[in-house]
């Protein structure tokens, strides 16, 4: 990922404690609200083409990550005639992976979107639900809570097992970005 | 508003690549961020959107796009593809296609036919062909096309490899929707023609 040499203040950090790189692309920042603790990577696109009329057409959560090269966009239909953007609303402690793009109405919180996902336009992902590597969830489909989802198109192939939500936790991932974090490896050597 | 400058500079800044000779229609979007080099021409018609963070590469071959087109964010037309031997033009793209974020189309006499669907993320091979008259295909999202690949008129090409027919007969509808899709954007997407033209 990124080298261990940061670059002095590769983040904004703000007060709300979002870290967004310096090197993320958000187009449309008017239109996108973070609701702090919040780290966008660099190269992380969020790209809003929003109604005028509605304020803010990407609504992200609290711990949420947003990996390199991944976009994010809201969802675009004919809706009374018109084509009109819908908002993309994310939950909390999100992780949404290399590559991947997410055009989804909703994501829930607790869920896991591993690299080179495509969530497809008007998706309604649940809480707790993990994505695989690759997986292609076609336009409109519904996701229930604790679902594993795979495949091309994607299909729930199984369940998040019991006790398995503690792995959506993005309270310690959080900290392991920022423009003055210790580097990683060092809690890992004094394991060893 | 200071840091959004700072952040601007660290941009790679579009001067960097040689600007392609354009020949773009005056009712043509494109959003500043957009990346058109190269050294052949490339060809753009009226009422096509461009958004953000796409790069049109002409080097390998003439770029040719068609009317009512919409390429969305980081797609890479005329990339460059393993065989080197230089085709007759790069990519030419009927009307109304539509391509979605991330896909790739290979350069060198590849041709997406009028009212496809390249879906996110997809590879399109060189050479390649949608449709007899190359017209209507869907790809969907993450599939990829072999170079030199023909796929007849209205294929629906998904799940890594199968194919079936579209058999709707929605074509005129989203011609249509294309079109109100495309008013939408000309007033979302902050254009500066003049730009890409010198």
């Amino acid at each position: 990922m990124s080298s261990r040499k940061q670059v002095k203040g590769e983040y904004i950090e703000t007060d709300t404690g979002n870290k967004v790189s310096r090197k993320a692309n958000l187009i449309g920042t008017q239109h996108i609200m973070l609701g702090g603790k919040t780290v966008i990577m660099a190269d992380a696109m969020g790209s809003s083409g929003a109604a005028p009329q509605s304020n803010t057409s990407i609504f992200i959560g609290r711990y949420c990550f947003l990996s390199r090269g991944c976009c994010l966009r809201p969802p675009g239909r004919i809706y009374k005639g018109a084509f009109t953007y819908m908002p993309l609303r994310i939950g909390d402690h999100v992780f949404v992976g290399e590559n991947s793009v997410v055009q989804a109405a909703t994501v829930g919180s607790h869920v896991h979107i591993a690299a080179n996902a495509v969530v497809g336009e008007f998706a309604i992902v649940k809480d707790y639900v993990r994505i695989l590597e690759g997986t292609v969830v076609p336009a409109n489909m519904v996701i229930p809570s604790f679902s594993v989802v795979a495949g091309q198109p994607g299909r729930v192939i199984g369940e998040v097992p019991e006790g398995g939500h503690e792995q959506f936790e993005m309270r310690e991932m959080y900290k392991t970005v920022g423009n003055n974090v210790p580097p990683p490896a060092a809690p890992a050597a004094q394991a060893v | 508003m200071s840091s959004s400058n700072k952040r601007h500079s660290m941009m790679p800044r579009a001067g960097q690549l040689p600007k392609a000779p354009v020949n773009l229609s005056s009712s043509v979007v494109i959003h500043d961020n957009a990346v058109l080099t190269g050294n052949h021409t490339i060809n753009i018609s009226s009422e096509t959107v461009i958004h953000p963070r796409n790069k049109l590469d002409s080097s390998h071959g003439r770029v040719t796009i068609g009317r009512r087109c919409i390429i969305h964010e980081r797609v890479v037309i005329g990339a460059p593809s393993s065989d080197p031997t230089k085709g007759e033009f790069g990519v030419t793209l009927e009307d109304y296609v539509t391509v979605e974020v991330a896909a790739v189309i290979e350069s060198g006499c590849t041709t997406i036919g009028e009212g496809c669907l390249i879906g996110v993320g997809a590879r399109i091979g060189r050479g390649a062909k949608l449709g007899k008259f190359c017209q209507h295909c869907t790809i969907t999202a993450r599939s990829v096309i072999q170079p030199g690949e023909q796929l007849p008129d209205y294929t629906v090409l998904y799940s890594n490899g199968t194919r079936r027919t579209d058999r709707r007969g929605v074509t005129e509808l989203k011609n249509k929707a294309q079109a109100r899709q495309i008013d939408v954007m000309r007033r979302l997407i902050p254009t500066n023609i003049n730009r890409f033209k010198e």
